[in-house]
């Protein structure tokens, strides 16, 4: 058994898999919710699992750097002692879509480098990813506009493709390879005919996918500053600043840190999601505040998303096409991504050559 | 691995009351092996913890050439500082770093320097300053202008006492508004641009100070001749983590605390917001 290598097995078969590795890690995976919604937690058994649904409200990255995170404990004495809280329980994320997994490749990348982020690394490392190919979009997904899915050639330990009572299995890691080695029996090679089925469910996919981002030319509009400034006063006046965008954005990283007084004289470091939106992110002690109208903060979030100084340095724009941000924002329809977009691409100043003699 | 989020315990050896609501402590790494080894640049800073109250980042002001311990100064402005202004000498404080890229210090040598710092810009000038008095021999005319809203809300009378008194340097002093024992310069600080001989092209300018104050010095330095790469300027932004992670500092695509924050004029312009 090997990376790249592709399989088909059972589904009860691969699931009674997970449910014997239950006892080593924490299982988590889609679940029916109250209300009909799907909602990824820990599961005792995979019969809990839920397959019919397409994605989840909340992004999957809660699963490396949750909400509220602690960093370490602090004891106050005259010298304090203080004591690390990195997590490195091993985790099994189970049926997450193609959109996510970016997402996390994007994190991997940014939280490593000079200055590797070790809390989220070893929460990374214990963590095995069974991404699920995704069949039918929602009517807010966009991915096949942001490389972001409906299925990946990479990223994964393990991707499934849903054929009703069979998977198809890609291998996509040694984690991945190890997992799969936990069958007993039943999985055979993918023939050519499951490839080409696969093809036709993808295909189908595509061809559903309603909103539409064409991010090259907003790109270019933004590295080059051709945006109108009264374009981002009109988004400036629409955005609540509530910062919806930012949480439900399987990209975005940005967070806060703060001290938690348990008792008297102890207590936490923790750091919990925060959102470029918010006025109060650049505020300084000083009172001086470099973004403080709503107009700012948009035109950073954007910049940030769709400039070419990003691109380069991240490797890809910062979208991956959820659409989460579509059934989000407060500003419906006004300032999720795919609006933007087309509104900078029809809105925007044309370039100085293009403005005519 | 390294935590990038554990501070060392620093202990306070030293307190000096600089201004009203400004303190400059002395502190070393508990740590022998840690103290022996930490090094800085000039302009670089440190994320200061009091457990309990938070993080806060600060310019070191000491000398990064001699070892042994470092220095911060700080105002009150907040939870954490005014946490640190109850301190005794003794006391502990967290400490991670230091981070950021700091002035360029090598580079410069065999150039005139000209230093422009308002307020509670002096400390992270500083420790550029001091290094530059130890090499002095290295660079050329030096120059130091310094602004601050009134005479007692000058940070390190002592020193500039000193450099007062040095015939290697030439120190002038502002305020915004004087008072019955202030006998010098009033009016902001590039006022003093008219009191001074400077050869734009044979000199380095740095300046930290008020945004406010910054801009307008750039822009006088820029009427005087400066290249952009010849004026440096530090870029002060709302911090958390100092590594470039939590994402508060971001100016574009830059991240102040781990690109900067020392920049050029040149690298500042190209910035899609300031
Ligand atoms: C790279 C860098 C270097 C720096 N170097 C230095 C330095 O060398 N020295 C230095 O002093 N600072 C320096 N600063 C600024 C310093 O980091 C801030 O002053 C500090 O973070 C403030 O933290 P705080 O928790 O005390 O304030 P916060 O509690 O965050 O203050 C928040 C706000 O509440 C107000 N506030 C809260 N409590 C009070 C109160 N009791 N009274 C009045 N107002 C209140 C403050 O005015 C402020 O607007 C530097 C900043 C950066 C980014
Ligand atoms: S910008 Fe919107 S659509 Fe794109 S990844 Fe983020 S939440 Fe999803
Ligand atoms: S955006 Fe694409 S990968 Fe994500 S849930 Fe929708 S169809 Fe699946
Ligand atoms: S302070 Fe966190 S990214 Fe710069």
């Amino acid at each position: 058994m090997k990376v790249g290598q592709k399989y088909v097995l059972d589904k009860q078969a691969f699931l009674a898999v997970l449910d014997s590795l239950r006892r080593g890690a924490k299982l988590i995976g889609p679940t029916a919710g109250p209300d009909g919604d799907v909602i990824f937690r820990e599961v005792e058994s995979t019969s809990e699992f839920t397959h019919d649904y397409v994605n989840e409200f909340d992004p999957i990255k809660r699963f490396f750097i949750p909400h509220r995170q602690d960093l370490f404990r602090f004891q106050l004495d005259k010298m304090p002692k203080f004591e690390p809280l990195v997590d490195t329980s091993p985790q099994i994320l189970f049926g997450i879509r193609s959109c996510d997994v970016k997402g996390i490749l994007h994190w991997d990348k940014f939280f490593t480098g000079v200055y590797a982020d070790n809390y989220y690394l070893a929460k990374r490392a214990n963590t095995t990813i069974i991404s699920v190919a995704c069949n039918r979009p929602l009517d807010t997904c966009f991915c096949i506009c942001c490389d972001g899915g409906p299925w990946l050639e990479s990223g994964f330990d393990l991707q499934l493709s849903d054929f009703g009572d069979r998977y198809l299995i890609d291998v996509g890691s040694a984690k991945g390879v190890a997992l799969l080695a936990k069958v007993k029996k039943g999985l055979v090679a993918a023939t050519r005919q499951d490839l080409e089925h696969r093809k036709e469910l993808m295909a189908t996919c595509d061809s559903q996918m309603v909103p539409t981002a064409y991010v090259a030319k907003a790109i270019i509009q933004i590295t080059n500053r051709r945006v109108r400034e009264e374009l981002w006063d009109e988004m400036g006046y629409e955005c609540f600043s509530c910062g919806g965008c930012t949480h439900v954005c399987p990209v975005c990283t940005c967070y806060d840190v703060a001290d938690y007084m348990e008792t008297p004289t102890s207590g936490v470091r923790f750091r919990c999601w925060d959102s470029c939106q918010y006025s109060g992110f650049t505020r300084e002690a000083s009172g001086h505040n470099p973004r403080e109208k709503a107009k700012e903060r948009i035109k950073r979030r954007f910049y940030h998303k769709l400039s070419y100084a990003y691109v380069k340095l991240d490797g890809h724009h910062g979208c991956v096409g959820c659409g989460r941000c579509i059934t989000v924002c407060e500003a419906i329809g006004m300032l999720d991504l795919p609006a933007v977009v087309k509104r900078l691409r029809r809105e925007g100043q044309p370039a100085p050559e293009e403005q005519g003699a | 691995m390294d935590n990038l989020y554990l501070p060392q315990l620093a202990v306070i050896d030293q307190i000096v009351d600089e201004t009203p609501d400004t303190k400059t402590f002395t502190l070393h790494f508990l740590d022998q092996k840690h103290n022996k080894a930490f090094a800085f640049k000039p302009g670089q800073f440190v994320e200061v913890s009091v457990f309990g109250k938070g993080e806060a980042p600060f310019g070191l002001c000491s000398n990064p050439l001699r070892k042994g311990n470092f220095r911060i100064t700080v105002r009150a402005t907040g939870t954490v500082t005014n946490a640190m202004h109850q301190a005794k000498v003794g006391d502990v404080f967290g400490v991670r770093g230091p981070f950021g890229n700091g002035f360029p210090f090598e580079e410069v040598m065999g150039y005139d320097i000209l230093i422009v710092a308002g307020g509670i810009g002096l400390p992270p000038l500083r420790s550029l300053i001091e290094p530059i008095f130890d090499k002095r021999k290295k660079f050329g005319n030096f120059i130091i202008l310094y602004g601050a809203r009134t005479p007692s809300d000058r940070v390190y009378k002592d020193a500039l006492a000193e450099w007062a008194a040095r015939d290697d340097v030439q120190l002038l002093q502002t305020v915004d508004r004087g008072d019955e024992s202030w006998t010098g310069n009033v009016g902001v600080v590039t006022t003093l641009f008219e009191k001074i001989k400077v050869d734009p092209q044979r000199t380095f300018a740095f300046t930290c100070g008020p945004p406010i104050m910054i801009r307008f010095v750039i822009q006088d330095l820029l009427a005087m001749g400066f290249a952009d790469d010849h004026i440096i300027s530090t870029l002060e932004r709302y911090m958390k983590c100092g590594v470039g992670k939590c994402g508060h500092c971001a100016i574009g695509h830059k991240y102040i605390c781990v690109d900067g924050p020392v920049f050029s004029w040149q690298q500042i312009k190209v910035l899609p917001e300031r």
